[in-house]
């Protein structure tokens, strides 16, 4: 359990020194789309790190929610901007509700511990 | 396995995160920096605005130019015309030096007779002889005679012009040379007249002369000019 949590920290620190020093940055038009996208990683991030500890970890599912939640919510603020909809609004309250959700029951099987 | 496939997929995973963190960070940085899309958007319309503007007012420029042109055109003409009416008028007045063929009439006291002189009557009927013959400008001793001249004895000296004059008087008179010789020569005119007197005359005729301007200033102390 410990290995796996030192693992994915040792991956952000790297995923976020190897995104620092890319000579890229997303358009300014995208920016948006983006950040909705990252929430929803994290979101499949910690909802993946609450399976693991609630000992029903399924790989294929962790996988394949981290990369459709990204792409759906980008997606979503897409279709919403050209729609007039703030749909990437519906998507940062549900990623978020769904974050706080999953790190208080991370929180809870922590001090369970 | 499952374990070990879980936790390399979580660190590719929150690898990937991070990458996207990263990159999401420093595209809000610079986002902050530098200018927002819509703020982009309105300065583009703002600059196509103003480029339309500044179209126009070149187009404006060219129209006032071309118009300033003409105004200046039509007042240089103008100008041109006044300058040439003033031209004309200074030479009527006789302001300005004239050439062109004449005449030149020499008159002098006899040395032998002591008692006979040249009186101001004597050339003032020489110069209504020539303007007689249609003499256009007329001086004695470098005056020019013009509308305000007197020839007046005064003392000793003839005043031409409130100038002094002595003899000889010299007269030049601009006009047909022949005609204004013939004008002082016909038999009985002055010539002969001056001649029995015992004057001195000589006329000559020359091709140009030079008679020169009034020098002075025109005074108006008391006409005004009647408007209308």
């Amino acid at each position: 359990m410990w290995i796996g949590v030192w693992l994915a920290a040792l991956g952000l620190a790297l995923g976020i020194a190897l995104g620092l020093n890319l000579p890229f940055t997303v358009p300014q038009a995208y920016a948006k789309y983006m950040s909705v996208a990252v929430l929803a990683a994290m979101d499949s991030v910690f909802g993946g790190i609450r399976a693991a500890m609630e000992e029903h970890y399924d790989n294929r599912i962790f996988i394949t929610g981290f990369f459709s939640n990204a792409l759906l919510a980008a997606g979503l603020a897409f279709i919403g901007e050209r729609l007039g909809i703030d749909l990437y609004l519906a998507a940062v309250v549900a990623f978020g509700v769904r974050l706080f959700q999953n790190l208080a029951i991370i929180r809870r099987h922590l001090l369970k511990k | 396995m499952t374990k070990k496939s879980m936790n390399i997929s979580i660190a590719i995973i929150t690898m990937i995160l991070g990458v996207m963190l990263a990159i999401q960070f420093r595209t809000n940085r610079y986002l902050e920096q530098g200018v927002t899309a819509d703020r982009a958007q309105e300065m583009v319309a703002e600059l196509s605005r103003l480029e339309s503007d500044n179209r126009k007012f070149d187009k404006e420029i060219d129209d006032l130019t071309y118009k300033l042109e003409q105004a200046r055109k039509g007042q240089t003409q103008a100008r041109d015309a006044i300058l040439d009416e003033l031209k004309k008028a200074k030479m009527s007045a006789g302001l300005t030096s004239v050439t062109g063929p004449g005449i030149e009439v020499v008159l002098d006291n006899p040395d032998s007779s002591p008692g006979i002189f040249i009186r101001d009557e004597y050339l003032l009927k020489i110069a209504n002889e020539l303007k007689g013959a249609g003499a256009e400008a007329i001086s004695v001793n470098g005056q020019r005679l013009i509308a305000t001249s007197e020839i007046r004895l005064a003392g000793s000296f003839i005043n031409i012009n409130l100038d002094r004059t002595e003899p000889p008087f010299q007269i030049l008179a601009i006009g047909n040379p022949e005609k204004l010789k013939s004008s002082l020569e016909i038999s009985g005119g002055l010539v002969d007249y001056f001649k029995e007197l015992g004057i001195a005359v000589k006329t000559q005729t020359h091709s140009s002369i030079t008679i020169p301007g009034y020098n002075k200033d025109l005074r108006y102390d008391y006409a005004k000019a009647v408007k209308g």
